[in-house]
């Protein structure tokens, strides 16, 4: 499937706390194809560490995180 | 006793019961975020781990008292994202509980099945 930089779900997770932005993230997941991207934004202040450990742990490629304000976007690219 | 089926296997021990309620919480948390990283994960209550289960007490206490939410809904958290929980006949008989008193689907095992669980697991974490 082609790679596309448009994330094909959004998923917000701000105002949550830990563990909710792992598991929302975990359960959209389960819903895209190989290659598509999803981007999660999210206030906890510990998702940078913890977006590296769940993709490391998944094999989910992190893209990148960039930060607006308080809120964290976390774009991820699911595993073929 | 693991299915092999996660990326890695991480076993919780929790031994803190209805009496330390701002100790209850975080193991089923930290659980949960195990098994959404793709791990198979249990949580072995013993000691006084097992009155956390206790079908009319889930609702009525919480890690921060009369604030914040209560246990019931760091249970569902958990289970929702397949974390197994496991007790033991020694520590229900410990509090005076049989498994009838716990919510559903909580496992019954034994010390041999707990440290094979445990020799097997990638983690044993206890609280």
């Amino acid at each position: 499937m082609a790679e596309s930089d448009t994330p094909a779900e959004v998923v917000d997770c701000v105002g949550m706390q830990c563990p909710l932005p792992v598991i929302k993230i975990a359960q959209a997941i389960k819903g895209l194809d190989a290659g598509q991207l999803l981007e999660l934004l999210a206030t906890d202040p510990g998702i940078e560490p913890d977006m590296h450990a769940w993709t490391r742990r998944t094999k989910n490629e992190l893209v990148g995180i960039t930060k607006d304000g308080e809120v964290f976007h976390v774009l991820v690219r699911k595993a073929g | 006793m693991w299915t092999g089926e996660g990326e890695g296997k991480v076993l919780y021990v929790h031994t803190h019961g209805v009496d330390d309620p701002g100790r209850c919480a975080t193991p089923f948390f930290l659980a949960a975020a195990a098994a959404a990283s793709d791990c198979e994960v249990a949580i072995y209550f013993t000691m006084y781990g097992p009155t956390l289960l206790q079908t009319d007490v889930v609702d009525k206490i919480g890690p921060k008292g009369d604030r914040g939410q209560p246990l019931a809904y760091f249970i569902d958290q958990a289970r929702g994202v397949g974390v197994r929980f496991l007790v033991c006949q020694p520590s229900l008989e410990l509090n005076d509980l049989a498994l009838e008193d716990l919510i559903d689907d909580v496992e019954m095992i034994g010390g041999a099945a707990f440290n094979d669980l445990a020799i097997e697991a990638d983690a044993v974490v206890s609280f």
